[in-house]
């Protein structure tokens, strides 16, 4: 076996060890973990991007490298340096949980890594389960206890219900196909896709990746767990584990080849009730990230409707999609985490007289807004534009109109934000906002990269149809 | 045949300096406000420069579509970046130029958040070229929505009578019609089978089906005709004229609006003419009602904007009434309109802005004999007011004239109502200047200055525009026939 296909493993694993030594030999440094965690994470990045090309099975062929694994890989890695990147302040955790928190952080990343290169099932729910544990314990480190402990105890239940769906889903799916992992499932599956036992499994199955990417009907912990987590937690389960799941849900549904009638039929249902829904309880919110965490939900809706036209350009599609969301969501929380220095919910109202407190943060906060809604010209319109052109090739004309529909509905929330940065004046003249010069410049460089990867997406895109050609076959 | 251009890209030069106009922006320090002021003349003034020289260079016996550029954006979705200038987009990307350019002037005297103005005032604008040059889908909808966004904040921030309801309700309105323009341009990619969102492929014989045809141009006329604010999808017109700052007014009403009608004939009429055909008996029908209506509301309003906010309704109308006809006369008469009342518009908000600047009031009852303290503000205001009842001499009337001329042959009764309307027009126009410049002076407003030379640089070149094209309306005329007779010949084969 060559060691070398599972480079980024291996280094975010020693990574997250050598985090755990120092908690246990070292006294809490905020400034020295900080930077190290920033190294390291970057060296990761670094390393995920020499191995794009790795190819192969490991261990026993339960994780396969292939071009669509290490691509994720890259953005996996890309979440978690720039989730540190906002890691510098964190004064709502105690000092003490600093190690565990870099630990569970790094060995949440190694967890999504190897979800997106599992090929056994078993390695799969594996994954699956150690990141969603990490982030229960992530979430409940938060120092302001009630709400921490509500969101991860929420995010736990339901967590456990649509895993423990997902085992029987997994199950049915091996006793019809007698096989026990994907790529040998890949030949059968197609032709029995018709059967009640296959149809029941593969949908137990997405649903507990579903939960992962807050579809409904499993978004219900999504806004308690972003309101209790701490910002950068909450950042990192809307970028990084959204990513991990879009790649998951692309490998199970790419299983049905070109996939039965009932199934596109639930993908449907389910992408419209998750845009609509997300999009309707988002206008009330009056919590940022609350109300980021309905936005995702409705986000995942758009992300099931590239997923259900079970093409290569939709699989595309969703593929540039999931570094759309990493990209400008992103953004967004940098502008919650900026707004926020003691590590409080910025509700709609602090967000009052920003253009004027940090001209730089409004603009970061107003493109990154107008891409999630995706208005061009921006990665997040290239993104929609890419997922409605797939659905449109297979005659979805209606599934397309409601999908804009719910822009629009997104667009009137996004609106007021935007409203309350750039034209509300606050009611008492807030502190002003000291910047590091690194996060302007980091805010400055993701506003580059939303206008010019929205407006010259073509390698992007050429990236992603080479990657959806992997699952395609 | 498309015919390239050698040497200079002078349409991506245009689209280049906005682009480059807004960088600049940018990236001057905020208290530096003057200076701001200056770099939007300059390169305002570039884009005008360069609007007027291809409205001259255009080769008018040749035709066709010219300065050619063609560069293949994204391949594997048959997306390019294209652009070309026939009769349609001539006189709107100078009438594009005129406005720009006379709308940065008119805002001289702006003293709040200057450089976001100007940045997003550039923003909007670079939308609204791209717009009129573009050929191909995927761009045409990317520069739609450029130049509907940015009238959010220019609304909200900068505006004046509730601004925040007339911002939301005016960007809700307007992207709900991208909501059905976007499904409806990927339709056509897909449905046409050719993958590619190239207009002039799209545009050749047997691309589309009738049947297709017949299906997509229904969400594309509703869906650009919301721009272009034909009834009863209007209703955010008015409101958000009332609402904007004064440069915002005349882009609004004086470019935006023509977007829609342009986007109508671009993509709908020239790319769908079986759906165009099947469906125009509405669009008459809708066109003529507009005409009515917003004779009649505007008839009811003491609020200056309000006033020409409804009478651009009705004279959008006769836009629609045009495109409706199917007739050669009926293109030329709608574009000639376009850019007419585009002109017409822009002077009205500009002389409104100077005024209001000045008395803090548009309501018509506070106003009163102002002819008298403001001479020469008044004499443009009213010089507009005269274009807008459809005055000969003045460019409105040619427009008007060859639509109805065009709609009587094809719709009598939408054309007679219209004239009807036109009257009514003329009677609110006539009402709005005497309450407001004649009459008994308002003794509040006895001291205030008339408009300087400097400040009046943008009425003067707006009314001089106006003017010129009343007494020549041939220079244009002769442009939109290079494009549309060719194509209404096209079509009847």
């Amino acid at each position: 076996m060559n060691w070398m296909i599972a480079a980024p493993e291996i280094f975010t694993f020693l990574a997250a060890m050598w985090f755990l030594l120092l908690s246990l030999a070292a006294r809490p440094d905020p400034r020295r973990e900080h930077l190290t965690a920033l190294l390291l994470s970057a060296v990761g990045v670094a390393v995920c991007l020499v191995s794009v090309n790795s190819d192969g099975y490991l261990f026993v062929k339960a994780f396969r490298a292939d071009l669509f694994s290490q691509v994720f890989k890259v953005m996996l890695a890309l979440g978690l340096f720039l989730i540190v990147c906002l890691c510098g302040e964190m004064r709502d955790i105690e000092d003490r949980n600093r190690h565990d928190f870099y630990v569970l952080l790094f060995v949440c990343t190694l967890a999504l890594m190897l979800l997106v290169s599992g090929d056994h099932l078993f390695a799969v729910y594996l994954s699956l389960e150690l990141s969603s544990y990490s982030l229960y314990i992530l979430v409940g480190l938060r120092r302001n206890q009630d709400l921490a402990l509500e969101a991860s105890i929420k995010y736990f239940l339901v967590g456990i219900l649509s895993s423990a769906l997902m085992l029987f889903g997994l199950a049915l799916l091996y006793g019809a196909a007698q096989a026990t992992t994907l790529s040998e499932m890949a030949p059968v599956l197609p032709g029995m896709i018709q059967q009640p036992s296959v149809l029941i499994g593969l949908l137990l199955t997405l649903g507990g990746l579903f939960f992962k990417l807050a579809v409904f009907p499993f978004h219900f912990w999504a806004p308690d767990t972003y309101q209790g987590a701490m910002n950068q937690v909450a950042a990192y389960i809307a970028t990084a584990s959204k990513v991990a799941a879009i790649g998951v849900l692309l490998r199970v549904v790419a299983l049905a080849g070109q996939g039965s009638i009932y199934l596109v039929h639930v993908l449907v249902g389910l992408a419209i009730v998750s845009m609509t829904v997300g999009n309707l309880a988002a206008i009330a919110q009056k919590d940022v990230k609350r109300l980021f965490a309905f936005s995702t939900m409705a986000h995942s809706g758009y992300v099931l409707i590239g997923i259900l036209s079970m093409n290569a350009a939709g699989y595309a599609a969703t593929i540039f999609y999931a570094l759309s969301i990493l990209v400008m969501k992103f953004t967004a929380f940098l502008v919650v985490v900026a707004i926020s220095p003691e590590g409080e919910n910025p509700q709609i109202r602090h967000l009052a007289g920003l253009h004027r407190r940090s001209p730089i943060l409004a603009l970061a906060f107003m493109v990154s807004l107008f891409s999630l809604a995706g208005i061009p010209p921006t990665i997040g319109f290239t993104s929609k534009f890419l997922v409605f052109v797939a659905a449109m090739e297979k005659g979805f004309f209606t599934l397309v109109f409601i999908a804009m529909i719910n822009v629009l509905i997104s667009l009137y929330y996004y609106l007021l934000l935007i409203k309350a940065a750039y034209q509300a004046e606050p009611a008492y003249e807030p502190k002003p906002l000291v910047l590091s010069p690194s996060l302007k410049l980091l805010s400055g460089v993701l506003i580059a990269v939303i206008v010019v990867a929205g407006f010259f997406p073509y390698p992007l895109i050429e990236l992603a149809n080479a990657t959806a050609r992997i699952l395609a076959h | 045949m498309p015919i390239e251009h050698a040497g200079l890209p002078v349409l991506s030069a245009i689209l280049v300096s906005c682009v480059l106009g807004l960088l600049v922006i940018v990236f001057l320090p905020e208290d530096r406000e003057k200076l701001v002021k200056q770099v939007s003349a300059l390169f305002s003034g570039i884009t005008l420069l360069l609007s007027v020289y291809l409205f001259v260079a255009y080769d008018r016996v040749l035709g066709g579509l010219q300065f050619v550029e063609r560069v293949a954006w994204i391949p594997s979705l048959g997306i390019h970046y294209f652009n070309g200038v026939d009769g349609f987009s001539l006189p709107n990307l100078l009438l594009t130029g005129i406005v720009f350019f006379t709308g940065v002037l008119t805002m001289w005297e702006l003293k709040t958040r200057v450089k976001e103005f100007y940045a997003l005032y550039f923003l909007l604008v670079t939308g609204v070229f791209g717009l009129f040059m573009s050929l191909d889908l995927f761009f045409i909808f990317v520069w739609y929505d450029v130049s509907l966004f940015p009238m959010y904040l220019l609304i909200a921030v900068w505006g004046t009578t509730r601004k925040e309801y007339g911002a939301m309700k005016l960007t809700l309105y307007l992207l709900a019609g991208s909501a059905l323009i976007l499904p409806a341009i990927i339709y056509l990619y897909v449905g046409s089978g050719l993958h590619t969102f190239d207009v002039v492929a799209l545009m050749q014989p047997g691309a589309l089906s009738g049947d297709q045809q017949k299906f997509a141009f229904l969400p594309i006329f509703l869906g650009f005709g919301i721009l272009a604010a034909v009834w009863p999808f209007h209703t955010w017109s008015p409101v958000g004229h009332v609402a904007a700052p004064h440069a915002v007014s005349m882009v609004h009403a004086g470019v935006l609006m023509k977007i829609g009608a342009f986007g109508v004939l671009r993509v709908g009429i020239m790319l769908c003419p079986e759906g165009w055909r099947h469906w125009a008996d509405l669009m008459a029908i809708l066109a003529a009602i507009g005409i009515v209506y917003g004779a009649l509301a505007g008839l009811r309003q003491t609020d200056l904007k309000y006033v020409i906010g409804y009478s651009s309704v009705s004279h959008m109308g006769i836009v629609g009434l045009g495109l409706a006809t199917v007739t050669a006369e009926g293109l030329n008469g709608a574009v000639f309109q376009m850019f007419a009342h585009g002109i017409m518009t822009a002077l009205l908000f500009s002389s409104v802005g100077y005024i209001y600047d000045r008395t803090h009031t548009k309501l018509i009852p506070e106003l009163g004999g102002l002819s008298q303290t403001m001479p020469v503000a008044s004499g443009y205001f009213i010089l507009a007011a005269l274009a807008g009842m459809g005055v000969p001499g003045l460019a409105s009337f040619w427009g008007e004239l060859t639509v109805l001329i065009a709609a009587f042959k094809v719709y009598p009764i939408q054309g007679i109502v219209s004239v009807l309307a036109l009257v009514v027009t003329a009677l609110f126009m006539l009402r709005v200047i005497q309450r407001t410049f004649y009459g008994p002076a308002n003794e509040k407003f006895a001291e205030l200055p008339d408009v300087s030379l400097f400040l009046g640089i943008p009425r003067m070149i707006l009314a001089v525009v106006l003017v010129i094209f009343g007494f020549f309306p041939g220079i244009i005329f002769d442009v939109i026939q290079t494009a549309s007779i060719p194509f209404m010949s096209g079509l009847a084969q």
